[in-house]
């Protein structure tokens, strides 16, 4: 196979399956508390910023993995109590409140580790030969990392208990806490499981992206629109939302430049809202 | 005299600042069904709720086997013993009604035995999503689910609502066999024939006060039917 295209599938490869971790953490969220936490993207952000960190300490690169996750337990934990749960069946007022804390996040890494741009080395410098193109063996091990997570995820919610029992407050939460099921407490541990899975994600790509308090900007705007194109209903739905704008930006910006790529996103994510507001896989 | 399994007085609540029920008083003993009456729209369904912990009381107190359901949410009243079967949206329409069955305790369906013998339907379409089913088809499962668990006291919501008569009859059975057992049992009803057949206990509303109440075999159709239409 010609090396400059296997080069680009494996591009959408990644992109795609990156994306899809960060948008499932929003997603479950959403399915589950009808919250849509808009400060999401900074705890990808948070995530990010633990990687750095760990390598100012000397730390091995995977310890930044339990640090990311106690922040955001703790951080998840307080913002669930304090911001989410009041607001509850008022989603408006619940954009706002999320809106005004990724601010106070954003403002808050900048006062520690201020605006320039932070590196995080990358783990693992070599490529590998996929089918005679050279790939950095980092990228290829996130989108593995990334695919076996979302993977192990989907298998989990279907055939666990746990997931049953998600799906069952999802449907019908008055029933669901008549035959017993801790409502309360499961919406907040799904809280935190959304952000402990964005952070994941930001640890994962801190190695491949200019750290700054700014990043999750750019991830809370692609996870909306692969919820705009995906649809709200569906794992499929969101999976082939990921395809379709991560796979789309990383093809246009391959062959034309970033912007483009940026561009035409916008463009689709508006055509859906504008033609087909439920996305491909509507919510019944 | 002990205080009964499960008492209510003086309770009040609504949605949001609108009050619907008004200073219900109530009470089942163990062994004993309590049916509610009323026309349609009369606070019976929010009673149920204000009841199961799904609204929060405006005014007034709950008692279950002596103690006080003040802030206690639904899953903390199922704790104690207190199975809720709604009249609206009665089952998980995303699971199948095997998982509707089984989704809070083991997988086999043992312990459903006699009432999947009664109501063979379910025993059809154990891997068909309950979505599917018919309104009356949805209300058997619901009640397969609340009959068969463990706690003693069973509030039901209109049980008997899309319902064959053949299959309400079978219902009033198992109420039966419930109460034998033990169970304590709050019933709103439209039905009255099936209410009647159950009931020890009464109490009919109308704009979400209590209009009468008393024993059952004190009262007639006729007069419950006259109250129902004031």
């Amino acid at each position: 196979m010609d090396p400059i295209l296997t080069t680009n599938i494996l591009n959408v490869v990644y992109e795609v399956s990156t994306l899809a971790v960060v948008v499932l953490g929003l997603a479950v969220v959403f399915g589950l508390l009808g919250v849509m936490n808009l400060a999401h993207g900074e705890f990808v952000m948070i995530g990010a910023y633990c990687a750095f960190f760990v390598q100012t300490q000397s730390l091995p690169f995977l310890a930044a993995v339990p640090v990311a996750l106690l922040v955001c337990i703790v951080l998840g934990l307080a913002v669930e109590r304090i911001l989410v749960r009041p607001l509850y069946a008022r989603p408006f007022d619940t954009l706002l409140a999320t809106w005004g804390l990724s601010m106070l996040l954003r403002e808050g890494v900048e006062a520690v580790y201020g605006r320039g741009f932070k590196s995080v080395a990358v783990p693992l410098t070599d490529s590998i030969d996929v089918l005679g193109a050279d790939y950095p063996s980092y990228r290829l091990l996130l989108a593995a990392v990334s695919i076996a997570l979302v993977a192990g995820l989907v298998w989990w919610f279907v055939r666990s208990a746990t997931g049953r029992r998600i799906r069952a407050v999802v449907n019908n939460r008055e029933l669901a806490g008549s035959v017993g099921i801790p409502v309360t407490a499961l919406a907040r541990n799904t809280f935190i499981f959304g952000c402990c899975l964005a952070a994941l994600a930001g640890v994962m790509l801190a190695p491949l992206l200019p750290v700054n308090p700014t990043l999750g900007l750019d991830f809370i705007l692609k996870s909306f629109f692969v919820l705009v194109v995906g649809g709200l209903g569906s794992l499929v739905g969101l999976i082939s939302g990921a395809g379709v704008i991560g796979g789309v930006e990383s093809i246009v910006s391959a062959f034309l430049d970033r912007t483009y790529g940026y561009t035409t996103v916008l463009v689709i994510a508006i055509l859906f809202l504008w033609l087909r507001p439920n996305g491909l896989f509507p919510r019944t | 005299m002990s205080a009964p399994l499960f008492s209510f007085t003086g309770v009040t609540g609504g949605y949001g600042a609108t009050t619907v029920v008004r200073a219900v008083d109530g009470a089942v003993e163990a062994g004993e069904a309590c049916c509610v009456l009323g026309r349609n729209g009369v606070g019976k369904t929010t009673l149920m709720r204000l009841l199961t912990g799904h609204l929060p009381l405006q005014a007034g107190a709950a008692t279950f086997g002596g103690r006080s359901m003040d802030g206690l949410a639904p899953d903390e009243r199922h704790g104690l013993g207190m199975v809720y079967c709604p009249q609206d949206r009665p089952v998980f329409d995303n699971l199948s009604v095997r998982e509707n069955l089984t989704l809070m305790a083991s997988a086999d369906t043992d312990r459903y035995a006699p009432l999947l013998a009664a109501f063979p339907i379910l025993e059809d379409r154990m891997a068909q999503s309950a979505g599917t089913l018919s309104g009356g088809e949805r209300k058997i499962l619901s009640f397969v689910r609340g009959a068969a668990e463990a706690g003693q006291l069973l509030l039901l919501d209109e049980p008997s609502e899309g319902v064959q008569q053949e299959n309400v009859e079978r219902m009033a059975a198992f109420l039966h066999e419930g109460k034998a057992a033990g169970r304590a049992l709050l019933i709103v009803e439209q039905n009255l024939a099936f209410a009647l057949e159950i009931a020890d206990r009464v109490i009919v509303m109308d704009h979400g006060e209590v209009v009468l109440a008393g024993n059952a075999a004190d009262m007639t159709e006729a007069t419950l039917a006259a109250h129902m239409h004031v």
